[in-house]
């Protein structure tokens, strides 16, 4: 049975409207991320691989209180301290961290030893590509998770 | 110290040696009836003595206003250890200058005063803790003693009665805690000046651990006027509670500032105007601290009352040391707190946390609301500090601090508002204010 | 007892001896009044003001810590007025504290904050900068961060009181107050560290345990101070295989709180770097490492060689190693290699006093006796040097009891300064200066005797003699230098003596006769270090050492052997007193063996059945075969205390960085 000038009609709004919307998506910013051909977005409050701060004078932030490991459910942080001499300072207070790990085939990433932090040392990065072939690369040391020294003026 | 002008409204009992010439000379005082007393008191029994003195209301002149015959009477005679009589000329009390006069114009009453204490409690050994500062006195109490050693009112066998009594005089090293009685013998111990816990109280083991007598300087040297007078006669010169005269010490914005003996319940107006000579100026009269820095303010239309320790306790105030401080309309309360908050801060000997602490935070709460960087909430804080230290210290100096103060921010809440954030003292330039040390 | 007074707190009934203080009666009945100040033993103080209550009838609050319990008082702990005072008195306490709770070595364990955390308001008001001071350090041990101090005066206490040394005083005044060292800058004392562990907040730290962890990180392991005789628990903090730090705040043990500058502090010869980790054979006249079982071959072969043409063995014992190794290490000799030779350095003669006791039990004194007993007669021993923990017991019981205490001594002792008679006497002259107390003594209710080594064979048994003979009952500790020096002879470790003070069938010969006998064919060492002032006759004899460090005797050894410290391994130790503790293990040191099993792999290299070695094992064979100690046969041989002081402990001190950097060592105290 022939398709009635009605049927028509209705099939060609229907396509309209279906292109409309499709027309109307490809003028729209994307959304879809490049990654990994481009960096990734993350929300400010991501909570990625672990940074460890500085103070305004260069000086680690963190003194080895060992809360972070307290709070920590799973056990992941390994601290080994030291006292600060007049010769040789690493942090603001009296210890330091001599030996701070974190290590990331256990971190779930809850934040706890963020919020534990007396000092603000340790926040969360950005960093998520904690993927590797071997376990033993996922043990990050201080060195790896401290932010870089501002180059000398 | 120069002696000030008598005032003829005094009732010179303790203070009629004054002014004559060579006053602390045994000669003078052997002329001028002096050891009348001892040579009296040798005949009497120590519970006559005791009850004379209980007879005279005489209440013991260093603050409490405790019953001067009543602490002779704790001291148990069948005690096998020695006893001894202790005189408290620590005398430190800003606003307070009476023992300094008494020890120094007249040293001879209180070494009598004090071996009669030493017959009615059965002591042969007495001790006059001086203050540090006051140098030139124990060399004067130095000489009295040996003057009334050589003639035999001191020594093994005073007056051939059989009795024995030394004196020894002993200097403190400045620091004012060393007045509160148990820190004194700490300190007359050869320890450092921290009070200790009661009880046990000193009548039972005090100076060595021995029952001992400690009263202040003033109270021993009434002793001779109430022994040779009788009791009732010196009870008689001051109000029914109150027995007898006490040294005023009058201090601040007056005409005639000076130590003066009047009655027990003497009127504070008149003592400021008719002894005093009035404030300076003809200003009118803003505060009184009626017995010195420990003793809360009274307002002027407070001060017509009896100054005796009833009559001030009922008006929550103190007769304390008889240090009578006289603050004219000009003088900034807030200045006033923190210059009594200085002293305390000062002086606190660190024992006990309230008054280490508390003493601390008020005079630096004190010094910024005074610079004009105080808030609202400031006002109440202060009150609130100085009433966690009130009550809760190791001795009463965490509430010497605390009661003046909670006076002042009590009473005077109006000026402190008038500190308030920004604005420079309101009384600023009225008058030379004394720099903080 | 004293009599009973019935009071309320917190409408709960309590009934308490009278006298005892409020804050001790409330303990009773569970209820907590908090106190920094209060410190059990020391004398009271109603400084911190933290114990204040309410007491009915008592218009002001009072201090719990100062009241003591009368017959109907009521008090309240818990009024909005009580509550309020403590919260005031914790915001006056942290106005001048930093909060540096992070970084502070007391954060975790420390009672300011424990008691704000329940007490506390939580906000502070006080806006104005703190006082604040620069750290000092008094000693090699003792740092002090006046700011961080709250003047509970318990460190002045505990040193004045406890110690009798008073290093500690108070200076300056009001807030400027803090706590000085009695040499201006430094201190002069014990470094005994009590001060540091009785501070309630981190004011005192400890240059071992200085910033290197947090308590709860640590595994805390209590176990038995390897130094002097005493028998001390030290309670060692471990994290990550290494000791860092040992105290005794958990008051566990005889020692209660205390500890002396050995047991806290000297436990770095644990990781010393001379630590011995290898076997070490002598090749070509040096020593070389060698693997264990080449070691361990070589002492098998050789041993089973001159056991089986019938040579002559000597065995020197320890007085550090455990129960359990000597009873096995005396069965290795006298069952395995067949020889009554052997013996240990002995520093008292507890064997005599057995002797001469014959088999009276109840005259061997426990160390709780040194608290208790009424009077103690001290001959011959500077217990504040050798005997810390004797002499804070003896020092506590005269200043709980006033006990009376009696010294003979050649020199001064700190004991003279509480003690009721002393006398001097010259080496030898000891006894019969006891004597001279005759008079004194028979007036005493009941009587302690300690002696040390200069009271030896016949004059112990004068001694006794002379203790019956006063007409009360007498107890007896003879003094011993180490450890295990009591187990060491109650354990057979002696020529003449099987376990147990039983007489051997065929004694042997002596540790002197072993180092003089010319024709002994093998030396075996455990533990011991005889060749330190001595030679060794038999200059071909085949020599093996167990120890931990390259001693003057294991540089003589064919064969050292690694061992284990006491606080590696576990077993049972005897201390002064005779009261058996049990060891437990804290690290390991990689390479190191226990002793026991050491035996056992050579015992299983000889062939030798010797029972089980394992350490419960030999413990329960031992606790059913060891006879119950008899009367023996008086001891042949030379018993000699080594004369360490509180800074010296035999082999250990020398490898104890602790005890060599104060500037007290060695033992200057008294020179």
């Amino acid at each position: 049975m022939p398709a009635s000038a009605s049927d028509v009609l209705k099939s060609a709004a229907a396509i309209a409207k279906g292109m409309g919307i499709t027309f109307k998506e490809l003028m729209s910013p994307t959304i879809t991320e490049n990654y990994p051909d481009e960096p990734p977005k993350f929300q400010e409050r991501y909570r990625g691989v672990h940074v460890l701060q500085r103070d305004e004078n260069g000086l680690e932030k963190c003194v080895a209180c060992f809360l972070c490991a307290a709070a920590c459910p799973s056990n992941c942080i390994y601290i080994e301290a030291a006292d600060n001499t007049d010769a040789v300072r690493f942090s603001g207070a009296e210890r330091y961290a001599k030996v701070y790990n974190i290590d990331y085939n256990r971190c779930i990433f809850c934040g706890y030893c963020v919020e534990a932090c007396p000092t603000d040392a340790i926040t969360h990065g950005h960093g998520f590509e904690v993927a590797g072939y071997n376990t033993s690369t996922l043990i990050y040391r201080k060195e790896q998770m401290l932010v870089p020294l501002p180059p000398k003026p | 110290m120069p002696y000030n002008e008598p005032s003829p409204l005094e009732v010179k009992v303790l203070t009629r040696r004054f002014g004559l010439a060579d006053s602390a000379s045994l000669d003078t005082y052997l002329a001028t009836g002096g050891y009348e007393a001892l040579k009296k008191a040798l005949g009497m029994t120590p519970g006559e003595i005791i009850e004379e003195v209980k007879l005279s209301n005489l209440r013991g002149r260093g603050g409490a206003g405790f019953p001067a015959g009543t602490k002779w009477g704790f001291v148990p005679r069948d005690s096998a250890r020695p006893k001894y009589v202790v005189a408290n000329g620590d005398e430190g009390e800003p606003g307070t200058c009476k023992d300094r006069l008494l020890m120094e114009y007249d040293p001879h009453q209180l070494i009598e005063g004090m071996a009669i204490a030493g017959l009615a409690v059965g002591a042969h050994a007495g001790y006059i803790y001086v203050r540090g500062e006051f140098r030139y006195i124990i060399r004067i109490l130095e000489r009295a003693v040996e003057e009334a050693r050589g003639r035999g009112y001191l020594g093994g066998n005073i007056l051939g009665s059989g009795f024995g009594f030394e004196v020894y005089v002993q200097s403190g090293a400045g620091s004012y805690e060393c007045g509160e009685e148990s820190a004194l013998l700490e300190s007359l111990e050869g320890r450092r000046g921290v009070p200790r816990i009661r009880p046990p109280f000193p009548a039972v083991s005090g100076a060595f651990q021995s029952p001992t007598v400690l009263n202040n300087i003033e109270t021993y040297s009434a002793v001779p006027a109430i022994i040779r007078e009788g009791g009732a006669a010196f009870a008689a010169l001051g109000t029914p509670r109150n027995g007898g005269t006490r040294l005023f010490c009058l201090s601040g914005h007056l005409n005639k500032p000076g130590v003066y003996e009047l009655p027990m319940g003497f009127n504070l107006l008149r003592m400021i105007h008719e002894v005093g000579g009035g404030i300076p100026g003809g200003k009118r009269l803003k505060a009184v601290i009626p017995g010195g820095s420990s003793c809360p303010v009274l307002k002027a239309e407070e001060c017509d009352i009896a100054m005796d320790f009833d009559s001030l306790a009922k008006a929550k105030s103190m007769l304390g040391s008889g240090g009578v401080v006289v603050m004219d309309e000009d003088t900034c309360m807030v200045q006033a707190a923190r210059r009594i908050m200085e002293f305390y801060a000062h002086e606190s000997c660190g024992w006990c946390v309230p008054c280490r602490e508390g003493t601390n935070w008020l005079r630096r709460l004190l010094r910024r609301f005074h610079a004009g960087e105080g808030s609202r909430s400031d006002i109440d804080l202060i009150g609130d500090v100085a009433r966690n230290i009130l009550g809760r210290t190791f001795c009463p100096l965490g509430d010497a601090a605390a009661m003046p103060t909670i006076a002042f921010v009590e009473k005077f809440r109006d000026e402190f508002e008038a500190h308030l954030e920004g604005r420079p003292c309101p009384f600023e330039g009225r008058r030379r204010e004394v720099p903080a040390p | 007892m004293s009599k009973l007074v019935r009071l309320e707190i917190d409408g709960k009934p309590v009934e308490v001896p009278a006298g005892t203080l409020v804050i001790n009666a409330a303990k009773t009945v569970g209820i907590e009044i908090p106190a920094f100040c209060y410190y059990d033993g020391l004398t009271l103080q109603g400084a911190c003001r933290m114990c204040l209550v309410e007491v009915e009838k008592s218009p002001k609050l009072v201090t719990a810590c100062t009241l003591a319990a009368a017959e109907g008082m009521v008090v309240r702990t818990q009024t909005p007025q009580v509550v309020q005072a403590r919260k005031a008195m914790l915001e006056f306490l942290l106005t001048n504290h930093p909060l540096d709770c992070p970084v502070c070595d007391k954060g975790g364990e420390c009672e300011l904050q424990d008691l704000t955390f329940r007490y506390g308001l939580g906000e502070s008001r006080f806006l104005e900068t703190k006082v604040h001071v620069p750290e000092k350090q008094w000693s090699a041990v003792v740092y002090y961060d006046a700011p961080r101090c709250i003047l509970c005066y318990r460190c002045v206490r505990i040193c004045k009181e406890g110690m009798g040394v008073s290093a500690l005083a108070v200076v300056s005044r009001a807030v400027d107050s803090e706590i000085a060292p009695n040499m201006g800058d430094h201190l002069y004392c014990d470094e005994c560290g009590m001060c540091i562990d009785i501070c309630p907040v981190g004011a005192l730290t400890s240059q071992d345990y200085r910033y290197q962890t947090r308590p709860w990180e640590m595994k805390h392991v209590g176990t038995i101070c390897t130094h002097c005789a005493d028998g001390c628990t030290t309670t060692l903090g471990v994290y990550n295989n290494r000791v860092i730090r040992g105290n005794n705040h958990d008051r566990t043990g005889l020692n209660g709180e205390f500890l002396c500058v050995k047991g806290r502090y000297a436990h770095d010869f644990i990781a010393h770097s001379e630590r011995l980790k290898c076997p070490l054979m002598r090749v070509d006249g040096k020593l070389v490492e060698v693997s264990w079982s080449q070691a361990l071959a070589e002492v098998a072969a050789r041993f089973g060689g001159i056991r089986s043409r019938g040579g002559k063995f000597g065995v020197i014992g320890s007085t550090r190693t455990t129960n359990e190794e000597n009873w096995y290490l005396q069965k290795f000799a006298r069952e395995g290699l067949g020889t009554g030779n052997i013996d240990h350095h002995r520093s008292g003669d507890v064997i005599s006093l057995l002797s001469a006791l014959k088999g009276r039990a109840d005259a061997l004194a426990a160390t709780s006796d040194l608290y208790e007993r009424k009077a103690a007669l001290v001959i011959g021993s500077d217990l504040a040097q050798q005997h810390p923990l004797v002499a804070f017991q003896l020092r506590a019981n005269w200043r709980h009891h006033e006990s009376h205490i009696y010294t003979v001594t050649r020199g001064p002792v700190r004991e003279d300064a509480y003690s009721r008679l002393r006398v001097r006497a010259e080496a030898g002259r000891e006894l019969a200066a006891a004597k001279s107390l005759r008079q004194a003594l028979q007036a005493e209710p009941e009587l302690l005797i300690l002696f040390g080594d200069c009271v030896r064979g016949a004059a112990v048994h004068e001694l006794v003699e002379f203790g019956d003979s006063l007409g009360i009952p007498v107890r007896y500790i003879c003094l011993v230098d180490y450890v295990n020096s009591r187990g060491a002879m109650d354990m057979g470790l002696t020529p003449g003596l099987l376990p147990g003070y039983q007489p051997a069938a065929a004694p042997g010969l002596d540790l002197a006769g072993m180092l003089a006998a010319a024709d002994l064919d093998a030396l075996w060492v455990v533990g011991a270090n005889p060749l330190k002032n001595a030679a060794l006759a038999a200059e071909r004899a085949f020599v093996v050492v167990q120890d931990l460090f390259l001693t003057e005797t294991a540089a003589r050894a064919d064969i050292v052997l690694p061992a284990a410290c006491a606080y590696e391994k576990t077993g049972t130790v005897t201390n002064v007193c005779g009261e058996v503790q049990r060891l437990s293990r804290a690290v390991t040191t990689m390479g190191a063996k226990p002793d026991l099993e050491i035996f056992r792999s050579l015992a299983a290299r000889m062939g030798l059945d010797l029972g089980e070695p394992e350490t419960d094992r030999v413990y329960a064979e031992m606790r059913r075969q060891l006879p119950v100690p008899a009367a023996g046969e008086a001891a042949r041989g030379v018993v000699a205390s080594a004369g360490d002081t509180l800074f010296t402990s035999g082999t250990l001190g020398r490898y104890c960085g602790v005890l060599r950097n104060v500037r007290e060592a060695p033992g200057g105290l008294y020179q």
